[in-house]
């Protein structure tokens, strides 16, 4: 039955140089017939999707806009709109009707077995489900922030190492030229020895005020919308506008962590740890259900001496992106294919063979299908993914208590607070839990 | 349409500083009033009311001759004030009255200018328009000023005009906030200024633009973003300096706050109120202990004395549910043994048992 995974394993197997490597007969699934043209069956890259909302939809299209498009087999989603609208577009691309639907994940994950699975939910779900999925040894293509709280990113980090799968996360800048080149002037030193970073995320700019409890829609399993989340009433506040709650989000702070701030540790070579110290502050709104902050802006230190201020963009003179200052100039990098620097003398540099290469790719969702296919670590891997995050939260927990927050980038742990350290974990609502590794 | 340059004050003589005031926490205050072409009679009451609300202005009302009345003996005593709020649009000021003001300011007096579309006493150029009302975004410049200092960086406002048209003009001159004046609201398209500080002689003059009365519910008023804009203005006109903290209902892009009595939540209104929670209604007693809890900055004594209050909503018969949830979500990271006892006890209420499950299980987290 799991010949994907027996496929897997193979690859897996042959990564790591393993002897005694042999393959199990392929049995082709009655779903995968091919057209005409395609990639032969027992070549297709299977997968699934969980979370068909609208970055979900946007993975979707761009995994079937690939040259060679993976075979999509099934969806899951709690909103039965959503679920029809992805298997439209599924069914069309594969020419039939096949696109088998869920609308709750221990179902999909109990009775799919993909090569991979497209995972974008609200923040709030991510630790029961990426890790369930990473469990259960599907390769996972996950959107950002990959987790709500440190807690829950500890462990999916944990599930990812302990399953040895292929993570990419949905931090697709790191596949676009000007990030990549910003980053890798920025680490090879053309701006000097780095020492100060700033990082600009959105504004809050939402207005959803508290709209009256409404009677659940029939589309919508609201109780599994809610999951591990307090229970709440329905008000028609769920789809997109969950972030800016705080139960499910950090808003745009958490939203976009995992863009200009894992592009500014990408080129700091802070990918793999955390800061030492945070501390700044957030506007919040008086009134409403929005109460994630609507402006934020905080300082991290690290231990190598750089520091890192983390705002709104309406607040720093560069506005969105990435700006590394270093002894001798700066290096700006924004979305819009911007790439700039105190002097264009930075821009022309030449970066040589035996300096720091940073992984290359020109396209995030190929590149995830190469490496499940290979073996080989994606461009997007778990453990930066959830040093971005942990930015973030740490900066959300300073804002919250008010406090400067000591942290061990090493062991993970908040330093000498008892009351920030809650911070780092929720209660889930019965009968979910965190699962186990 | 080239712009008409509207000069804040050209005046340059000194004159004796008035320094019996200097060691009074409290600032006396002229508000001048009496022509404009806005309801005065209401934005003049509101103006005292804010101001007075700080604790750090005392206020006189002064009325000018009605519109077409005899202006030449109309000479306010500027220097007995260390403060002078200029609500005014109509007929020219003798030319000796704008100049002893411009002295005064010189001197080391402060001016508001509020929704002024002319210098004080002056006439307002034709060049000059106003939008038609709307709600709509402020944006405060990046800078240090201690009139915007810690604010929200961008923020909305209600159904206010926006002037256009205004060009502003002197030395020490700063643009503190601006608004785009939309052209579907007949706006210029453009970005306008909305409120201005400039540094003169000894002296300051805060000028904003935003607080237009109307005829109905004043909400351009009644906006905290104008309220503490104002208030702040007028104390660093005063004084140089701002002492007021930032409050926690300052409008955010989220949206705007009113203040219907245009007075700032109390720590013991709020308690007092934070029972009787309905979030359909309003969450600002809520978020205001939240933004008190953010300032405690861990400070173990302040802490308590926020957590016995919440304890006491807690084990309350006439608290509310939601309430009660709410507390018991911000107890189970701030709370101590002192809340353990009465979050158990609660246990037992069905509409609480996740709520309490909930800050049993945090709370226990390395206690």
């Amino acid at each position: 039955m799991s010949e994907k995974s027996s496929r897997r394993e193979f690859i897996r197997r042959s990564a790591a140089a393993a002897a005694g490597v042999f393959v199990l007969p392929e049995i082709i699934p009655s779903t995968a017939l091919g057209m005409g043209g395609r990639t032969a069956p027992s070549n297709r890259f299977v997968m699934g999707c969980i979370g068909t909302g609208s970055q979900g939809m946007s993975n979707l299209n761009d995994f079937l806009n690939l040259k060679e498009a993976p075979q999509f087999v099934a969806i899951c989603d709690v909103d039965i709109l959503r679920i029809e609208r992805a298997k439209a577009t599924i069914d069309k691309f594969n020419k039939d009707r096949g696109c088998r639907t869920y609308v709750d994940f221990r179902e999909f994950l109990e009775k799919e077995k993909p090569d991979a699975v497209s995972i974008a939910l609200p923040d709030h779900w991510h630790g029961i489900i990426y890790t369930e999925a990473v469990n259960k040894k599907l390769h996972v293509y996950g959107e950002k922030p990959i987790c709500r709280t440190i807690n829950d990113g500890q462990t999916i980090v944990a599930a990812v190492k302990k399953n040895n799968i292929i993570w990419q996360t949905g931090s697709w800048q790191r596949s676009l030229p000007n990030f990549h080149r910003g980053a890798e002037l920025a680490i090879n030193g053309r701006a000097g020895k780095i020492k100060f970073i700033e990082v600009g995320l959105p504004d809050g700019n939402s207005i959803i005020g508290t709209p009256p409890v409404k009677e659940v829609p029939a589309n919508l399993n609201w109780e599994m919308w809610l999951g591990p989340a307090p229970k709440v009433p329905y008000r028609g506040v769920s789809h997109w506008d969950w972030r800016w709650i705080l139960d499910y989000s950090g808003g745009q702070l958490t939203d976009w962590a995992g863009h200009h701030i894992d592009i500014a540790n990408w080129g700091s070579g802070h990918e793999h740890t955390g800061p030492v110290e945070i501390s700044g502050s957030g506007v919040y709104p008086a009134e409403g259900l929005y109460n994630v902050p609507v402006e934020y802006d905080f300082m991290c230190k690290y231990a190598d001496g750089i520091e890192m201020r983390v705002a709104n963009a309406s607040r720093l003179k560069h506005g969105m992106g990435t700006t590394w200052y270093g002894d001798s100039g700066w290096i700006h990098t924004n979305r819009g294919n911007e790439l700039t620097a105190s002097d264009q003398k930075i821009l022309d540099e030449v970066i040589g063979e035996n300096e720091i290469r940073l992984y290359k790719s020109d396209d995030h969702w190929q590149n995830f299908i190469d490496s499940a296919r290979s073996g080989n670590q994606a461009i997007a891997p778990i453990e930066p993914a959830y040093r971005a995050i942990s930015v973030a939260l740490l900066g959300e927990i300073a804002m919250t208590t008010g406090e400067t927050i000591q942290w061990d980038p090493e062991k993970e742990e908040i330093i000498g607070n008892t009351r920030a350290s809650r911070l780092l974990r929720r209660p889930y609502r019965k009968p979910w839990t965190l699962p186990t590794v | 349409m080239k712009r008409q340059l509207i000069k804040l004050f050209l005046a340059i003589l000194p004159i004796f500083i008035t320094i019996s005031c200097k060691n009074e926490n409290i600032s006396k205050t002229l508000i001048v009033t009496g022509q404009g072409n806005h309801m005065w009679q209401a934005s003049s009451e509101a103006i005292k009311q804010i101001l007075e609300e700080t604790g750090l202005f005392s206020t006189t009302v002064l009325l000018s001759p009605p519109e077409g009345g005899d202006m030449s003996g109309f000479m306010p005593e500027f220097s007995k004030y260390k403060l002078v709020v200029i609500d005014y649009e109509g007929d020219a000021w003798p030319e000796e009255t704008s100049k002893t003001l411009m002295e005064f300011v010189n001197a080391g007096g402060g001016v508001v200018m509020f929704n002024a579309k002319s210098d004080p006493g002056g006439t307002v150029p034709a060049s000059v328009t106003v939008s038609e009302r709307h709600n709509f975004s402020i944006f405060f410049r990046p800078g240090d000023h201690p009139v915007t200092k810690g604010l929200p960086v961008r923020w909305q406002h209600l159904n206010d005009q926006i002037t256009q048209g205004m060009e502003v003009a002197g030395d020490d001159t700063k643009v503190l906030a601006t608004a785009y004046s939309d052209t579907s609201f007949a706006g210029s398209g453009k970005r306008e200024p909305m409120m201005v500080a400039r540094n003169y002689g000894e002296g300051r003059i805060f000028s904003t633009m935003i607080g237009t009365p109307d005829n109905d519910k004043n909400s351009a008023m009644h906006s905290t973003g104008f309220i503490v804009t104002l208030q702040r203005g007028a104390e660093w006109a005063a004084t140089g300096a701002v002492t007021q903290e930032v409050p926690f209902d300052f409008p955010t892009m989220a949206g705007a706050v009113i203040r219907p009595d245009f007075k700032a939540v109390t720590l013991d209104e709020a308690f007092g109120n934070i029972g009787n929670y309905n979030i359909e209604k309003s969450t600002k007693f809520f978020t205001f202990l939240q933004a008190e809890i953010r300032k405690t900055a861990g400070d173990e004594n302040k802490l308590l004395a926020l957590e016995k209050e919440m304890v006491k909503v807690l084990v309350s018969k006439e608290a509310s549910f939601d309430s009660k949830k709410l507390l018991l979500r911000e107890l189970s990271w701030m709370g101590t043994e002192y809340s353990v006892t009465a979050i158990k006890k609660l246990s037992e209420v069905p509409e609480l048992k996740d709520d309490v499950e909930y800050a049993l299980e945090r709370l226990n987290i390395l206690n």
